[in-house]
């Protein structure tokens, strides 16, 4: 009896070892989205301090009438100088820098673009809410502490006093900030933006996809309708498995021993980028289309066969429609996959600091996930902020993607 | 011997069949009367099948399979001469499955796709009337005529293995194969399908591979015993199953087999 | 201008489809003769004479715009010796050229006025260059567009013109396709040589400058001793000698996918056989999907993860009991990691559990044996290869594993085996090799296409056995 008891305690401990395994896992999950998060809202909220900007005219090189290029082309250092002077009356030169500092560097774009969309408001006077300084900005978020000795604070107690005489005249706000989706990269954390690196990515997958989903499709199409099982197709067969499971790095070493070392391909650029992405999702693309091949019954082939169609109209009329949804299935689920990689992008130069948005496959660029890396090794708060913010936008493309392919799969496959 | 005589649509003679080393068909030879029907019968693994689709080369498709043998088309066109197109006899001699295997593409579609590649129709118009007729003498238009853009999976079985017969009606073949047509529909469908035989032999040829001996007496009038690969027997349907000239054919069609 | 070509190649061959279609239908045909094919056929006939010429030689222009440039920046018509220029002059004025291009390119700016000091350093020819290479873009750009409207127009008009009665369009489309379909399928083969060749290839440039037996056997790694050069003499071969230890390198990965093999292996088997033999079918589809998550998170998360969160944790933890913990100890990477590779190890053993037939189970449980003492005596025995083999790819996984060991691990090579301690990885260094200056003439670059081909040849010898096993097991149960 007692030895019944034992076993069946056994049995116990056994199935809890299981559920905590379990459960841990499940933990992990959420510990990491909740640190993702945490760190990362932030990133979607600037820090504002409201001014009352006079577009004196003495300050500016440029009239309304002059034209947009040469609007743009103008300096307003010495206008946003003015605007600082003109809000906090009475600073000498010390006290101006240290103001100064609270403002973004980029305040003399932030004026431009105004004057760019509103050529008449040179000579007056506008309310405007000019974004904050980094620094100041992760003090306000709380992100950095108050109450710690000046030396080791970003913001000195002058810059403290200053944004307490700000904040109590309710000059502080904060707004949303569309920077972070429409800037490219940028020194300063609060005008970093990760559109360059958006767009560095998907022309690097637009590259991947041209390249590895007719390649893959047609592969697989020879592989399993094609060519009589042999010693050929057995070492294709090998080869496929094993690209598949190569790690990512060596496909980054192929790209730049290959197309830029032999090729004398750019640096930096998606298209490299992207040939690689499509070389490594190319077997999982080969994988999943056979698959789905193979899922299309043979009598459907005989079908056609039998009323007089050839091999090549019997594989494009019936077959590859058929077997689509999978070959897409696992398509998208690659591209998801390329998407996330890092590793390649490295070794072929995508993680370099690039400030233009990319207009081309052939313009340098970063992707989203070497963004991620390249901020994630800045010490600065607002780049961690930003790193985060990137991952949880990351995540959501591939939770689209993945959700996508769910969907392509459940509505066209056909069940046989 | 070939004998040159024309009122056979397909005369095949020293037909051996390999499945690599295996032998499935040993020295066959048969002739098929035109706008007849002709059964074949015999125990499971015979070799029915396997004869029947050399006649339509489907077994081109299985790489181990190995066809040897004179086979000739309304006594002149031998259709394993290096100049025939395959593709070009099976539209001369069609073929229907065990299985019903409608494409799960529309009603239409199924039957439109073998004029279509064959470029049988010159007009739309002349498309839908072939496909309309086709499905008429399948005995399938009423059933569907007001769901043609349907998909053709939705049909129940029996309609789905008409669509079939309509399929390969629909490019005018000559010949029709048919390997138990009826083996996986129940008895009501099964009848409809034989009065669609009955009905398409006044314009076709039929070779019919059946395991019911009733359905063999109700629908052909000639029939052929296979056994182990060989032709044991072959003459009226009539006299095959009442008075077969051979003891084996007697054992099967009294059911006293092996 | 390169993708605006592309796309006249696309709109050119579709419209040739109609043109060549149009043609066979208004050919005449003598009684009782007609098309040889269908006339889509022809329509198809002329589009894959168009397409695919045109569209090999826009991949062609793309993939070499690079070497296009030098050639038409560093024109003998410019530079009249630049064939007897080494490598290193090249490079250098090829620089040179593409930083003066930058300036040229401001037509605003007076050439003549200011500070402009690389100008008048610049030779008439160098100029010259610059501004070609300045307007290279536009002038490579327009040559493009105007060769890809010619170039299928022209091929359009010859294909259309070859049609006639007699031509027979099905199989030569069908021929046509079939070779574009094989070719296809031997680009997997070109990749893996490729792969093999660009791995081997630089590997044995490295093993020109250090010895082989050096290289696997030394137990120090300090690639920057490489940078004592000697302008004259080269590389100080001494330092060489002593730069590249692989040892290392080996012990850290080893150690970082130790640990990593330590929280994957119990937590994903457990967690597999919880989710296969315990987990009521809601648990199942809820528990599933969200651990697949974690398979799906792209692993510069994990790094960001481990270095941000995981490795301060373990620091804090380690020095409140008095153990002295390392900012960048291979625990936290290797902890990471392992969480990284747990859905990896339950999916497989998942599948392999599953494959277990059900008769074996049932014959326990009739002898009056407990869930757990079935998994454990029954199914676990029974699925052993399968889930050694399931590890084998694990591990093949953590070796290979970049990301996570860029952003925690060390940089620093330590010979160690304690995980508290920092430790780096054969995939940091072959990112530390290669981030910065890419030369292929040096010893540091070059280390990085040896150490792949060490890490190829490992995770490729994992990885088939990995296969073999799984492949035989599955046999053993169909
Ligand atoms: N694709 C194939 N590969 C190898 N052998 C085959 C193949 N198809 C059939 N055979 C073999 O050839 C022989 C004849 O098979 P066939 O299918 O023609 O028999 P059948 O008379 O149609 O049987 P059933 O009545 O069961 O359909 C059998 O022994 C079978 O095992
Ligand atoms: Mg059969």
């Amino acid at each position: 009896m007692s030895s019944l008891e034992k076993r069946l305690a056994a049995e116990k401990r056994f199935k809890f070892y299981g559920m905590f395994a379990m459960t841990l896992s499940l933990f992990f999950v959420l510990i990491l989205m909740y640190k993702i998060f945490s760190t990362g809202s932030g990133a979607f909220v600037r820090t504002t301090i409201n001014a009352d900007v006079y577009f004196d005219p003495n300050f500016i090189e440029v009239s309304s009438n002059s034209s947009k290029k040469e609007i743009m082309k103008a300096s307003y250092v010495d206008l946003a100088d003015q605007v600082i002077n003109q809000n906090h009356p009475g600073l000498d030169e010390e006290n101006f820098i240290k103001v100064r500092e609270m403002y973004t560097r980029k305040f003399d774009y932030q004026l431009r673009d105004y004057i760019v969309n509103n050529p008449n408001v040179i000579g007056k006077t506008v309310n405007l809410d000019i974004s904050a300084s980094s620094d100041l900005d992760q003090i306000v978020k709380g992100n950095y502490p108050r109450n710690v000795p000046e030396a080791q604070r970003k913001i000195n107690d002058y810059q403290l006093s200053i944004l307490d005489s700000l904040d109590s005249k309710g000059k502080m706000s904060k707004t949303f900030n569309f920077w972070f989706f429409t800037n490219g990269d940028s020194r300063d954390p609060e005008t970093a933006g990760i559109l360059g690196a958006l767009m560095g990515s998907f022309y690097a997958l637009l590259i991947c996809f041209s390249f590895a989903f007719p390649i893959g499709l047609l592969a697989s199409v020879y592989l399993e309708e094609f060519v009589k099982p042999g010693k050929i197709t057995d070492i294709i067969e090998v080869n496929i498995n094993n690209l598949a499971a190569v790690p990512s790095i060596v496909y980054g070493l192929l790209g730049l021993g290959m197309l830029i070392g032999v090729f004398g391909m750019p640096y930096q650029v998606p298209l490299v980028g992207g040939l690689v992405l499509g070389f490594m999702t190319l077997p999982t693309i080969i994988i999943a289309s056979r698959a789905s091949l193979r899922g299309v019954p043979p009598s459907i082939r005989e079908g056609a066969l039998a009323v007089g169609a050839t091999k090549m109209q019997t594989v494009f009329h019936h077959v590859i429609p058929l077997s689509l949804p999978g070959t897409l299935t696992g398509t998208i689920i690659g591209m998801a996959q390329a998407l996330g990689e890092t590793a390649p992008l490295l070794l072929v130069g995508m993680v370099a600091f690039v400030m233009e948005i990319p207009g081309g496959a052939f313009d340098p660029a970063t992707g989203l996930p070497s963004q991620i890396y390249l901020w994630s090794e800045s010490a600065e708060r607002g780049f961690l902020e930003k790193t985060s913010a990137g991952i949880m936008l990351l995540l959501s493309f591939l939770i689209i993607m993945n959700t996508v392919a769910v969907l392509v799969r459940r509505k066209l496959e056909v069940k046989w | 011997m070939v004998d040159q005589n024309s009122n056979y649509a397909l005369q095949t003679s020293e037909v051996y069949v390999h499945y690599g080393k295996k032998m499935a068909i040993n020295n066959v030879a048969l002739n098929f009367p035109k706008n007849e029907v002709t059964s074949l019968i015999g125990p499971s693994g015979c070799g029915k099948s396997t004869f029947l689709r050399c006649l339509n080369r489907m077994n081109d498709v299985i790489d181990i399979c190995n066809v040897k043998g004179k086979f000739l088309l309304n006594g002149n066109v031998d259709i394993y001469s290096p100049d025939i197109q395959v593709e070009t006899l099976r539209e001369k001699v069609g073929m229907v499955f065990q299985k019903p295997n409608p494409f799960p593409k529309t009603i239409y579609d199924n039957v439109a796709y073998g004029p279509k590649i064959h470029g049988i129709a010159s007009s739309q118009n002349e498309l839908d009337e072939i496909v309309k007729d086709s499905l008429h003498r399948a005995g399938l238009y009423e059933e569907v005529k007001d769901r043609m853009d349907d998909i053709a999976t939705g049909l129940s079985g029996g309609q789905q293995q008409r669509l079939c017969i309509a399929r390969a009606i629909a490019i005018r073949p000559e010949i029709i194969l048919m390997d138990e047509p009826c083996s996986a529909l129940d008895p009501i469908a099964t009848a409809k399908i034989e009065d669609l035989i009955n009905e398409l032999k006044e314009n076709y040829t039929i070779i019919i591979v059946t395991h019911s001996m009733s359905q063999a007496s109700r629908v052909s009038s000639k029939t052929a015993f296979f056994h182990l690969g060989n032709l044991v027997e072959y003459g009226e349907t009539g006299k095959i199953f009442t008075k077969p000239d051979k003891e084996q054919t007697n054992d099967y069609i009294t059911g006293r087999f092996g | 201008m390169l993708y605006l070509s592309l796309v006249f190649v696309f709109i050119l061959s579709y419209s040739f489809y109609f043109y060549g279609k149009k043609r066979a239908l208004s050919l005449k045909f003598k009684k009782n003769e007609n098309l040889s094919s269908l006339p889509d056929y022809y329509g198809y006939y002329v589009v894959l004479l168009v397409f695919f010429p045109a569209i090999i030689i826009w991949f062609f222009l793309l993939i070499f715009k690079s070497n296009f440039q030098e050639m038409f920046v560093m024109s003998p018509v410019l530079f009249p010796d630049v064939a007897t220029w080494s490598s290193g002059k090249f490079g250098l004025i090829m620089n040179k050229i593409s930083n003066l291009s930058m300036i040229v390119n401001l037509s605003e700016i007076d050439l003549t006025v200011g500070d402009k000091s690389i100008l008048k350093m610049a030779s008439e020819s160098e100029i010259i260059a610059a501004k070609n290479l300045a307007n290279f873009d536009k002038i490579y750009g327009w040559s493009n567009l105007t060769l890809f409207i010619i170039l299928p127009v022209l091929l359009g008009f010859l294909a259309t013109k070859s049609i006639s009665g007699k031509l027979n369009a099905q199989p030569i489309v069908e021929k046509i396709i079939s070779y574009v379909i094989k070719g296809s399928s031997y680009i997997a083969i070109f990749i893996t040589f490729g792969i093999f060749f660009s791995l081997v290839f630089e590997a044995i440039n490295f093993f020109r400058y250090v010895n082989f037996m050096d290289f696997f056997f030394n137990t120090a790694w300090n690639p920057n001793r490489a940078f004592v050069i000697n302008a004259s003499e080269g590389f100080d071969q001494e330092a060489l000698k002593e730069a590249f230890g692989f040892v290392p390198l080996l012990t850290g990965t080893l150690l970082i996918a130790s640990v990593a093999m330590l929280v994957a292996v119990p937590l994903g088997l457990l967690t597999a056989i919880y989710l296969a033999e315990y987990a009521s079918s809601k648990v199942r589809d809820i528990a599933k999907p969200i651990i697949e998550i974690l398979a799906g998170i792209p692993t510069v998360v994990y790094g960001f993860f481990a270095a941000l969160s995981l490795a301060p944790f373990i620091k804090d933890v380690g020095e409140g009991v008095g153990l002295p913990v390392s900012a960048e100890s291979a625990l936290a990477a290797g902890l990471a990691m392992g969480v990284m590779i747990i859905p990896f190890v339950s999916s497989l053993s998942d599948d392999v559990i599953k494959a277990v037939p059900q008769s074996l189970r049932e014959g326990s449980y009739a002898i009056g044996a407990t869930k757990s003492e079935t998994i454990k005596k029954v199914i676990l025995p029974a699925a052993l290869a399968g889930i050694m083999g399931s590890f084998l790819l694990a591990i093949s996984r953590a070796i290979g594993e970049t990301m996570i060991v860029v952003m925690a691990a060390s940089l620093r090579a330590n010979l160690t085996f304690n995980p508290l301690e920092p430790a780096t990885t054969i995939t940091t260094q072959i990112v530390t090799s290669l981030i910065g200056d890419v030369e292929f003439d040096n010893p540091k670059t070059l280390v990085a296409f040896a150490l792949g081909l060490t890490l190829f040849v490992m995770t490729l010898i994992l990885n088939i056995a990995a296969i073999t096993i799984v492949k035989k097991y599955r046999e053993k149960y169909e």
